[in-house]
């Protein structure tokens, strides 16, 4: 194993890690937060999180919370679980979509012991990647050996075969609406009609049934 | 491998790991733009975080896309806790942030009003001058070879550069116009149930009714009948 570029190995093992965003939000000790993605098919997503505990002591959160973990749940838009995993205080969980659709991310704390949270919250820092925005370009560079052209031009497919899947996606999802909405239309459509019918005919047993009922009555 | 080969190595690992952890935690900032859909149960406000550099400016832009009104209250407040934008029960919004401090900037989406219904949110978060000019440089070291040609080159790069962000840009309209489209859907769906259930109640009524007058009518007359006799 030849290790060239040190620095390369460890910004690789920083960024596999380490969330790139800087968007955080606040968690409950039994609370379960779901995100939901809605992504075309083959498309891969890397999320990435981290996490913080608030310290009573110093009144700030801790860089990092040991013995905690999280577990994160995906479920695919049939609802099946692809993916059900515990993972520790900072961890990458990864998947690629085998059918297009709305993807639910799922995340909340094994956290059992009420005194580790001490009725705080933890803080998690997230960061969910999608599709061409995963690939790692300084990978694929040495990989492959490309030039800074080609590297460029590479980048510019990628992005291109994402703009083009999500499109694809889009045309599936407008031929839906468009089935719901004129399935819609027509029965509207079909219950006035058969509404109007039922009222007809309602009415006409009504007075014949109550006419034959006053004509037995001798009232008429 | 020789012992020799082995220590310097392992040295320059372990030095870098030390040296650089900082500098590419720093390198390693905020994407370009992140987007989250999210429910928001009833009754419920959920907030979320952004830590902004000096003369960073953040854009953000938001949806309801499914649940009842299409309707959530949104505010955004500064590190220090001013209040900076305040949005009552808006369908879709989108505001830009001049970050004037530096710190986290809170926002959030308010569903308190709502007794019963589920919303669901897509919001999107575009960033501007983060410190970006380290990342695209840190890939630069690892490519292999070079290019002739310099002169033509900048001219290659700079037109390449010109279509990524054009790119970049069809990707974030693309995902605005996903969002309006899952919010129309929504709406036809939900209306699709609702023709559903209603006919079918109305079908019962209108029959129940039916019978309901004509038995009515028919126990007015019984009774005087009675009296008669």
């Amino acid at each position: 194993i030849v290790i060239y570029h040190p620095q390369f190995t460890v910004s690789l093992l920083v960024a596999w890690i380490y969330p790139s965003g800087a968007l955080y939000f606040h968690i409950g000790e039994t609370e379960k937060k779901c995100f939901i993605e809605e992504i075309p098919d083959e498309t891969m997503v890397i999320g990435k999180y981290r996490t913080q505990l608030w310290d009573k002591q110093t009144t700030s959160f801790l860089p990092s919370t040991p013995g905690l973990g999280m577990h994160v749940e995906i479920k695919d838009p049939d609802t099946k679980i692809i993916l059900s995993r515990q993972y520790g205080s900072d961890g990458r969980f990864t998947f690629t979509s085998h059918t297009p659709g709305e993807h639910q991310i799922c995340l909340h704390s094994n956290s059992t012991k009420m005194a580790l949270f001490a009725g705080g919250k933890l803080r998690v820092h997230l960061d969910i990647q999608v599709g061409e925005h995963t690939n790692n370009y300084p990978e694929i560079a040495a990989k492959d050996k490309l030039t800074e052209l080609q590297l460029r031009v590479r980048q510019l497919l990628d992005q291109v075969e994402q703009i083009q899947k999500e499109q694809n996606y889009q045309r599936f999802r407008e031929e839906r609406f468009r089935m719901t909405s004129e399935s819609t239309n027509q029965r509207v459509l079909w219950w006035s009609i058969a509404q109007t019918f039922i009222l007809i005919i309602t009415g006409i047993w009504q007075m014949r049934h109550l006419k034959s009922f006053f004509e037995a009555k001798k009232l008429v | 491998m020789e012992p020799a080969r082995i220590f310097p190595c392992v040295l320059s690992v372990f030095m870098s790991l030390i040296l650089d952890r900082f500098a590419v935690l720093a390198a390693f900032s905020q994407a370009a733009d992140s987007d989250f859909t999210f429910t928001l149960p009833p009754g419920r406000k959920e907030c979320f975080y952004q830590t902004m550099k000096e003369d960073a400016s953040l854009e953000i832009e938001y949806q309801v896309l499914d649940g009842a009104g299409l309707d959530v209250d949104f505010f955004i407040s500064s590190p220090s806790g001013h209040l900076l934008f305040n949005d009552y029960r808006k369908s879709d919004g989108v505001h830009t942030v001049e970050a004037l401090e530096m710190g986290d900037y809170m926002f959030c989406f308010d569903n308190t009003f709502s007794t019963i219904s589920e919303k669901l949110i897509f919001f999107e978060l575009i960033l501007d001058n983060m410190d970006m000019a380290e990342d695209p440089d840190d890939w630069k070291e690892y490519i292999h070879g070079t290019d002739m040609l310099d002169m033509k080159l900048e001219d290659i790069m700079d037109t390449i550069n010109n279509v990524k962000s054009r790119l970049g840009k069809s990707v974030q309209i693309q995902t605005v116009l996903r969002a309006f489209e899952a919010r129309d859907r929504n709406l036809q769906e939900s209306n699709f149930d609702r023709v559903n259930l209603w006919s079918v109640v109305n079908l019962f009524v209108m029959v129940i009714v039916s019978a309901v007058q004509v038995y009515l009518v028919r126990s007015l007359f019984e009774d005087k009948r009675k009296n008669r006799t």
